[in-house]
Order: C-alpha cells, then sequence, then structure tokens
C-alpha cells in the first residue's frame, strides 16, 4: 500500500539552523532514504522551495485568482513529502520514526490513487532545481 | 547538541518575539532586556525533546512578564509607591490561550513595526545595519563588530547613539496609511540589501565576502516574504540576495583574491540557489509592480541564464539598467551601463560617455578601474596605467586593491 509521508516544519526555524544542524536532519534523512530502498518500500522524496516561491489557484466566481505564496496563517508550512510503499501503515510509522521529528510534525497518509513510473527501484529519476 | 538546539529556536522565534514585546513596551532596550530574561527562562524550563507547540508565544509571555517585573523594581526603586500593577505570571506558561490572539495579522504589524524602527530614515546606513543586526537578527555586539573590523565599544556606541536617536525622533507607533506601508517595505527592503551588500562586496578590509552577513540577510528577506508574499518587491529582493549569493564559490580564488564574472568558473555557482531566486523574481514580476530590486535581480538572473561570459544577453541587461536609471537613477548604475554598452559598441563610444558621468564617481576606485580597462583595450597604455595607479589608491580593499595590481601587472 502506498502512504504519503508529508512533512511540516516552522520555516523560521528552518533558516535558522547552522550548517551542522542542518548536517544533522539530513542525516537522519539519509538514513531514512537508506532504510526504505534497502527494504523496497522507496517510491519518491520531494523537497520542496520555500513557501516565498508558491502562488495559490483559486476560483471565485467562475474567475480564476491566482495569489502570492500559500495560505499564511499557519505556524508551520508544507516543506516537503515521501512516497513509500508498505504493507502495514505499522511499517509505514516505524519507517518514518527514522525522520527528524524533533521539530515539526509528519503525516502519514495512505494513498488512494497514484500514477506515475515505475518506482520501486527509487534511484532512477533524480530532478535538482536546477 | 541540545543547548545547540533550543538556542536555535530562541534564533528561530527572535524576530516575532522581540517585535510583540516592542509593540508591548514601546522600548528597544526594555524590549530587548525582556526577550534576554525570557530567553534565560526559556533554557531552565524547555526541553530538547518538550520544546512549547508555540515556543514564539511562549516567549512573548515570559518576555513581557519579565519587563513587568524590571519596570516594578525600577518604579519601586524610584518611589515607594504601593504596588498596584497586575501581579506577573508564576512561570509556567499556558501559550495556548495567547496564541489565539496572536494571529499572523498582528505578528505582521508588529514585525513591520520592529523592521522599521531599525531601519528609520532618521538613522545612517551604518546605523540602520547595525541595528538590525543586533535587534532583530540577533548578533551580539562583539560579532557585529567583527563584521565590521571596528572595535566591539565602537560598535557598542553606534548602536547606543542610534537608539537615542530613535528615542529623540519620538517614533509614534499608529497604523499606517497604505502609502506610508508601502514606503516602509521598500525601506525594509533596502536595509536588508544593504546588511547583504556589506557582507557581498565588504566597503574596507581584508575579506571581500563575509558569509554570515550575506546569510543573515537572506534570513531576514525569507522572513520578510513569509510576512507579505504580497509584496512583490520583497521577493525581488529575496531573488537577488539568493542569486548573488550562488556565486559565492565562484568569487574568491584560495587565495582570496577576487575573481571577476567574466573569470568565474560557472559550474562553482550554487544552482538550487539560482532556481529558487528565477522562480521568486518570475513570482514578483506577475504582479506587474516592478521596483528597482526586482529589476536588479533580473540582471543578475540574465547573467545566470547564459552558459558562459560570452553568451551574455548584452542587450536584455542594457534595456534592464536603463529602466534601473529611470526609476532608481545611480551614478553607479549609470557606471554599470556604461561598461555594458561597452561590451556591445566596443570602447570607444563607452569611454567617451564615461567622461559625462565622471564628476560624482571621482573617489570611485571601480570608475577609474573601468576606464583604465576601456583605455587598455583602445592601446592607450600610459592612460591605462595612470587610471589604475588611481583605482588602486583608492581601492577599499585587499582583494581590490589585488585585482587592480594584476591589471597593471597585465600592462606591463
Amino acid at each position: 500500500m502506498l502512504f504519503s509521508v508529508l512533512i511540516y516544519a516552522n520555516e523560521d526555524f528552518i533558516d535558522a539552523l547552522s550548517s551542522e544542524e542542518r548536517e544533522a536532519l539530513l542525516k537522519k534523512h539519509r538514513t531514512f532514504h537508506e532504510h526504505t530502498k534497502a527494504n523496497r518500500n522507496f517510491a519518491a522524496a520531494s523537497k520542496l522551495m520555500s513557501t516565498g516561491t508558491s502562488v495559490t489557484i483559486s476560483r471565485e466566481s467562475g474567475d480564476y485568482v491566482v495569489t502570492d505564496g500559500p495560505f499564511t496563517e499557519t505556524k508551520e508550512q508544507f516543506l516537503g513529502f515521501y512516497l513509500i510503499d508498505c504493507a502495514t501503515l505499522e511499517e509505514a510509522i516505524e519507517a518514518v520514526k527514522l525522520l527528524p521529528l524533533d521539530h515539526g510534525r509528519i503525516e502519514v497518509r495512505p494513498v488512494d490513487f497514484f500514477e506515475g513510473s515505475d518506482f520501486r527501484n527509487g534511484e532512477r529519476l533524480v530532478i535538482n532545481a536546477s | 547538541m541540545a543547548n545547540a538546539w533550543l538556542s536555535t529556536h530562541l534564533r528561530a522565534a527572535r524576530p516575532r518575539v522581540l517585535a510583540a514585546l516592542n509593540r508591548a513596551f514601546g522600548d528597544l532596550d526594555l524590549a530587548e532586556d525582556a526577550f534576554q530574561e525570557a530567553s534565560l527562562r526559556a533554557l531552565k524550563a524547555w526541553r530538547q525533546d518538550q520544546v512549547p507547540n508555540d515556543p514564539a508565544a511562549w516567549l512573548i509571555i515570559a518576555g513581557r512578564n519579565a519587563g513587568i517585573d524590571a519596570i516594578r523594581r525600577k518604579s519601586r526603586e524610584k518611589l515607594s509607591a504601593p504596588e498596584d500593577l497586575e501581579p506577573a505570571f508564576d512561570g509556567t506558561h499556558p501559550e495556548r490561550e495567547l496564541t489565539v490572539s496572536l494571529d499572523q495579522a498582528v505578528y505582521r504589524d508588529d514585525v513591520l513595526r520592529l523592521l522599521f524602527t531599525c531601519c528609520h530614515p532618521v538613522l545612517r546606513r551604518d546605523q540602520q545595519i547595525a541595528l538590525a543586526l543586533k535587534v532583530v537578527a540577533g548578533l551580539s555586539v562583539d560579532e557585529i563588530a567583527r563584521a565590521f573590523l571596528v572595535q566591539p565599544k565602537t560598535m557598542e556606541q553606534r548602536i547606543t547613539r542610534a537608539k537615542k536617536r530613535l528615542q529623540a525622533a519620538r517614533l509614534t507607533y499608529e497604523e499606517p496609511d497604505a502609502a506610508a506601508r508601502a514606503g516602509r517595505i521598500s525601506a525594509v527592503a533596502n536595509a536588508i540589501y544593504l546588511v547583504f551588500n556589506e557582507g557581498y562586496s565588504a566597503a574596507q578590509g581584508p575579506k571581500l565576502i563575509r558569509a554570515t552577513l550575506c546569510e543573515e540577510a537572506i534570513r531576514l528577506a525569507r522572513l520578510a516574504v513569509r510576512l507579505f508574499p504580497e509584496e512583490p518587491e520583497l521577493r525581488g529582493l529575496l531573488a537577488l540576495c539568493l542569486i548573488q549569493h550562488s556565486r559565492h564559490r565562484a568569487r574568491l580564488t584560495a587565495d582570496g583574491e577576487a575573481v571577476t564574472l567574466e573569470q568565474q568558473d560557472r559550474s562553482l555557482w550554487d544552482r538550487t540557489l539560482i532556481a529558487e531566486g528565477n522562480i521568486l523574481l518570475e513570482a514578483a514580476l506577475r504582479s506587474a509592480r516592478p521596483g528597482p530590486l526586482q529589476i536588479e535581480a533580473a540582471i543578475a538572473a540574465t547573467h545566470t541564464q547564459a552558459p558562459s561570459f560570452e553568451a551574455t544577453d548584452w542587450n536584455e541587461i542594457e534595456r534592464l539598467y536603463r529602466a534601473l536609471e529611470l526609476i532608481r537613477p545611480s551614478p553607479v548604475v549609470a557606471l554599470n551601463r556604461v561598461v555594458v554598452l561597452a561590451r556591445l559598441h566596443g570602447p570607444a563610444p563607452a569611454l567617451a560617455r564615461l567622461d559625462a558621468i565622471a564628476a560624482p564617481l571621482e573617489r570611485y576606485a571601480n570608475f577609474h578601474a573601468v576606464k583604465g580597462s576601456f583605455l587598455a583595450d583602445l592601446g592607450r597604455m600610459e592612460e591605462a596605467r595612470r587610471a589604475f595607479e588611481l583605482a588602486f589608491d583608492l581601492a577599499g580593499t585587499e582583494a581590490e586593491r589585488e585585482h587592480v595590481r594584476a591589471k597593471l601587472k597585465e600592462l606591463s
């Protein structure tokens, strides 16, 4: 079963991290990558750019409205997500425990529908921002 | 390590908390002391795995109580009047109540007020930068002094004088109207850019780049964009800082010598920062409210889109400089435009234009360096040498001098 692992944290905090602290967080993410790849759970990883880069599209009385930024009334921002393929919710939760959880929170939610390339090897496609 | 994480929480919450305390007390010194006290209480009360849900709200309550205590102590010292202030909180902080009332709108106005206080036009530029770094970013006086290569005592005095000046100006805290608000936001954007530039091209001293200042400026710009996503000039500012900073690995040799854009190894540019800068700029330009920082960001972005220096779209850059000269004319912009014109039409017409804009740039090292290279391109070596020698004498940093020295060597 496919699970979305949705990562939320406060961007003010993320921006204030020192490079050592950033490295400590990344180390946990790498552990998560290795673990889920070894178990063939890993499907996709996606880290989002800062919320300042985003626009929000909605529709009001039949017109498209594009506004700058995300909805700002939240203390935590959506920073990125993983897709993992686990037999049970329990297994997904165990894997997510490897991720940095001291700051912010992570939502695990089963995927209802997915269409995309065969991801089970996880390594084939890496797109960096550039 | 645990303590380091906690101080990162404090650093992250600082602008918001200090902004709220500044509103509560109307006094920067008192707000800073109260924040300091609240931080000490947090370091005692918080655990690595038990940080409050909303650290900022917790700190605001603790800071407010600390501030009230301090005011009460002072008034007790002055007169032994009976105690009639509200009893202070006893140290346990149910931050939830306050969180409800501290919505985003209040935060925004508090932080804007704080930033504007630090960037107030009654202050000199160096005072604005020092205050923004001290009060908003939370750098220590020693750190700021080191960054500006002055004695800590000198920096302390600069900050004290700035605060006195603000007090003398009797800032009013009423709600600004739309025009005043736009003016304030542009003042804040400019001050953050000053901080960035101080790190990017230090006016004096041995080091051309001071990464800490650049990174602090980027952090402040990110905060500003988050609070005011509808202000395109703030996104332009962040885009500009990110794109300029993306070159930091390519701008200096291992020996700390400056490398010009022409000579830089473009594979050393940080592509992730460039990508983020470009998308921010695109989002900003969608609003069709151009400003000088957006145009500067567009110039920087155009450079990043060229695979090599030779392949740069100089026509586009010339158009952008022309736009910049229209909305924010300055001698340095005029000089930059002449440099671009030389790329397009050769050194002879550019040299002629240089004379027309020379007057305000006589003491500016780069003006003479540019003039020297035009003259050298035209084969007028003796005049080129004199221009470079003048540039050498006026140069503010060792890296700049080294650059001119290399040019002089090329001549002989």
